[in-house]
């Protein structure tokens, strides 16, 4: 076993999923500290160069929610 | 609720608010043993804690008092044959609610009480503590139980998986409710909840575990004993003796129920004049209807208040914002210890260290409470003292505290978009509170992309717009009506657009209310208020037929007899209502004698003289209701056709009524009518929806054949009428709702923003809602909603001028190809063709900032890039994408 862990760039839209995410915040819900979250307005402001960029950058996952 | 153990100091609930804690003065050893201890006082850094408060009594001038003292669970103890004090698997509704609570004692994981295992069969008891005169006082149905104990099994399995067994045993299914009845059968169908119409007697443990047997008599008479891990009792509603003892001094009167007495038209106010009620004090209900009458309650008190508004209103002075064009970034990096919240977590002044290395930050610091009132004069004095021009806030969400932080920085003179949070308590901290070293760096990669992103941002403009001050409603029913008469008493020109040649809508077609009030009398009276009201403008015989604006400024054009007149207005409420059902089944159109509810209304109206020689009636529910194609429950029938039953049995006590139903509905108090019917002797028959009445008419008499539920036998009744509680059919009307951009369910009533929070209003800005567009309902409810509406509605005209937000999408002209995607893909209608004749840029788009909800859908859409989305811009994404690359 290697203990690479993937780094997962996710794009989750303001009014569900980041709130969401604040929930199991409250909720204290632990997952696995991988991903870094960029706030969008909704998930229709998802531009395919975003995927292209994070994957470019390192990323070794996107997730996009919305 | 005594499920978990807590400290003496303790915050009430996660949600609670204001979220604070308090001192439990039964427990805490410094109030019990006299002034030891009080380590709580030297250890808090922020000097709270303070032994001495008194209860202090504040003596307040008012003009109005709305009473919301709400209600206290049942106390089941007094069902001896249930045990609920001496077995633990026996536990309340609202216990159980806390188990599968995420905040709650087991964090929502589902286990009973006794020996924490997961439970693999739970039963619910309803009409515990409601519907019962022998082991309790409560005579009334509380409403609320049926759809939180199918909703409880739901979440129950949603838990546990779906082996997990769940039986709801229940007298009468009472889901009245929007979407409700969709959701019971969802709930029979889809997640096989068993529902068994029984009435349990006796809860047994059984010997040597912690499990409960039971015993019950199946719908087919058989006897049947079942074993269950816990039982659920679904506790009703009632009002608790000091809030009785509150109604007595203040003078207001209270029903058999305890709840305060109101009148059908004027469903929230008290008997006395300037007291007014909303909640559950007001009668048992849900959320959706406390909301309602709660903004009900607020436009009641605004209508005798509306001489007094804003004359104790304080302005707040503005401070004049510097312009920062041309400056380079200086920015400042707050990063908060929410006390141990994220501190307990991450390594605070690391992450704010680390922070001062990043480029154009000038100042960084770390706060205990970034936002506690002191932190934010401090950061204001900051900003101004480092000139600084972009802020980053490193805490707990932008969803509840950017308004706040923005706030700071207008204070401070900057504009409020030179703003970034980094999210590092909610979606940090909180989430990996094991794992706290890489917390740590994910707080300072958050915290980098942020500052990346604010270097980029720019002072964004917010469009002020006027709020033109007149009202239109849109259907003079009562609900229209009710809005019409409280917006005009708040002092505001409404017009009211009503299709027919009168008002009155569908109250004109009923005798009278349960209450027993006449309605065409309290009906003509409310008509010539309005006719009289100088402020309202009634149009009859007229439509909408174009609708052109958005919030604030409205310009629609009402056509009345071939005559078209544009008005203009800030704000819409639609109130279209219903109608009823005209069925093709029972042999309806067929036989005089077989009418629907409104047309034995009629009769009783007109003093029929032909009831008199009735020697037999029957009345059959849900007829075109609870069925596949109309899934919802019309809720006004059964109190209805009961209150018919009894008026035909008064008529004629030797009469022989009979009610067929499915599921008799007299929620809240109106349970007493269907008490009294049976005490009448009217004789109520359930049938199934597989196993229909049939209706006959054979030659004087008309037959209705039904199967009995008892005997299990088909019957055949001799009826002289036959009543069909038929359905409300809202008048669906896609016209109007594609004009205001509102959307329309599935059987034709109308969506409002939130099914719970609100119920009387819509999810486009100035569009309100009432009636029975919304949804079924009685005219007391019809009544509080239309004053809801009001409510909502002039909590916007009252602001006279309302700020858009400056997060929107701009298009850049010269680049546009105008293709014309961003105009066919908005869901908002912002974006629109620049007209052929414009001196700049013909036939190029443009977007309405007013309408531009920011979602950024054009920007993504848009092939020639030539839509940036302000606040959310390209270049500031990508700034915060490229600092992922140094992430770990």
């Amino acid at each position: 076993m290697s203990d690479w862990e993937p780094k997962i760039a996710s794009f989750l839209c303001n009014w569900c999923s980041y709130g969401a995410a604040d929930l199991a915040g409250v909720g204290r819900m632990e997952y696995p500290p991988n991903i870094r979250v960029i706030r969008i307005p909704c998930a229709g402001r998802m531009s395919p160069k975003f995927f292209l960029a994070a994957l470019t950058q390192g990323a070794d996952g996107v997730w996009v929610s919305g | 609720m005594g499920l978990a153990k807590r400290k003496a100091i303790y915050v009430q609930y996660a949600q609670a608010v204001p979220l604070k804690y308090t001192i439990d003065k039964a427990n805490c050893i410094y109030f019990i043993k006299k002034g030891k201890c009080g380590a709580c006082k030297k250890i808090c850094p922020t000097g709270a804690v303070d032994f001495d408060q008194k209860e202090e009594i504040v003596t307040l001038n008012v003009g109005s008092v709305i009473l919301s003292p709400g209600f206290a669970p049942f106390d089941p103890t007094v069902f001896d044959a249930y045990q609920y004090a001496k077995l633990p698997n026996v536990v309340t509704a609202m216990e159980f609610e806390r188990v599968l609570s995420a905040s709650g004692p087991t964090m929502g994981h589902l286990v009973r009480a006794s020996d924490q295992k997961e439970p693999k069969k739970i039963a619910w008891f309803q009409c515990v503590g409601s519907r019962d005169m022998n082991k309790c006082d409560n005579s009334y149905c509380s409403s609320v139980c049926c759809m939180y104990a199918i909703k409880e099994a739901v979440i129950a399995k949603e838990h546990a998986g779906k082996d997990l067994d769940c039986a709801v045993f229940f007298m009468d299914m009472r889901t009245h409710g929007k979407e409700f009845e969709r959701f019971y059968t969802t709930a029979k169908d889809k997640h096989g909840i068993r529902f068994i119409r029984c009435r349990v007697h006796t809860i047994n443990p059984v010997a040597g575990t912690d499990d409960l047997e039971i015993r019950y008599i199946t719908e087919t008479g058989e006897l049947k004993t079942e074993i269950f891990d816990q039982i659920v009792l679904s506790v009703g509603l009632q009002i608790k003796p000091e809030i009785a003892e509150l109604a007595k001094r203040l003078g207001i009167e209270l029903t058999e129920g305890r709840f305060c007495k109101t009148e059908t038209f004027e469903p929230v106010a008290t008997s006395r004049e300037g007291i007014f009620v909303c909640g559950v004090f007001q009668g048992p209900k849900d959320i959706p209807q406390a909301v309602i009458d709660a903004s009900a309650a607020a436009s009641a008190a605004g209508e005798i208040l509306s001489e007094a508004r804003n004359t104790l209103i304080k302005h707040k002075e503005a401070v004049t914002e510097t312009n920062i064009t041309g400056e380079r970034p200086r920015i400042g990096v707050f990063v908060c210890r929410c006390g141990i919240n994220i501190a307990g977590v991450v390594d605070v002044p690391k992450v704010a260290e680390y922070a001062k290395t990043l480029p154009y930050v000038e100042f960084t610091t770390d706060n205990l409470y970034s936002c506690s009132q002191d932190t934010q004069e401090n950061m204001a004095q900051i900003i101004k003292k480092e000139r600084l021009n972009r802020v980053v806030v490193a805490a707990c969400t932008p969803k509840t505290h950017e308004p706040l932080f923005q706030e700071t920085l207008t204070n401070a003179g900057l504009n409020k978009y030179l703003f970034e949070m980094a999210n590092i308590r909610n979606q940090d901290s909180w989430v990996h509170k094991s794992n706290p070293e890489l917390a740590t760096e994910k707080a300072i990669d958050l915290v980098r992309m942020a500052v990346a992103k604010v270097a980029l941002m720019e002072p964004l403009k917010e469009a002020e717009l006027e709020v033109n001050q007149t009202a239109v409603v849109i259907g003079g029913g009562i609900a229209g009506m009710s809005a019409a008469k409280s917006l005009a008493k708040q002092g505001y020109e409404t017009h009211i657009i009503e299709k027919g040649k009168c008002l009155g809508g569908q109250a004109l077609n009923i005798f009278r209310t349960p209450k027993g009030e006449d309605i065409a009398e309290k009906l003509s009276g409310l008509v010539d208020e309005i006719t009289k009201d100088q402020k309202i403008h009634v149009h009859l015989d007229s439509a909408i037929t174009s609708v052109d604006g958005f919030v604030g400024n409205f310009k629609s054009t009402i056509s009345s007899n071939g005559k078209n007149d544009v008005l203009e207005h800030g704000i819409a409420i639609i109130a279209t209502g219903a109608s009823a059902f005209k069925p093709s089944e029972y042999n309806y159109g067929k036989d005089p004698r077989i009418m629907t509810s409104l047309e034995l209304d009629k009769k009783f109206m007109e003093k029929d003289p032909s009831l008199k020689k009735i020697d037999s009636a029957v009345f059959i529910q849900c007829v075109g209701s609870r069925e596949p194609d109309r899934l919802y429950c019309s809720r006004v029938c059964c109190t209805h056709s009961i209150d018919n039953a009894i008026e035909l049995k008064k008529i004629n006590p030797d009469m022989n009524v009979y009610v067929l139903y499915r599921d008799i509905r007299t929620y809240g108090e109106r349970e007493y009518l269907y008490k009294k019917a049976r005490g009448m002797g009217i004789i109520f028959i359930r049938y199934s929806v597989d196993n229909k009445p049939e209706v006959k008419p054979e030659g004087e008499k008309i037959m209705v054949g039904v199967t009995d539920h008892i005997l299990g036998r088909r019957l055949s009744l001799e009826a002289d009428i036959v009543t069909l509680a038929t359905a409300v059919i809202p008048n669906r009307d896609e016209k109007l709702a594609n004009f205001f951009k509102v959307p329309v369910n599935d059987d034709g009533f109308f969506i409002e923003r939130h099914a719970k929070l609100g119920p009387s209003e819509f999810a486009t800005d100035g569009v309100f809602l009432c009636g029975l567009a919304h949804y079924p309902k009685p005219i007391d409810e019809s009544i509080a909603q239309g004053m809801a509406a009001a409510s909502r509605a002039v909590t916007l005209l009252a602001r006279k001028k309302i700020h858009t937000s400056g997060t929107i999408a701009e298009t850049m002209p010269a680049v546009c190809s105008s293709c014309g995607v961003c105009v066919s893909i908005c869901p908002y209608s912002a974006p629109s063709f620049i007209e052929e004749t414009a001196r700049f840029f013909p036939g190029k788009a443009q977007i309405n900032p007013v309408l531009c909800k920011g979602c950024g859908l054009c920007v993504a859409s848009c092939r020639s890039g030539a839509i940036r989305l302000k606040g959310f811009d390209n270049d500031q994404i990508f700034a915060q994408i490229y600092e992922l690359s140094k992430a770990v």
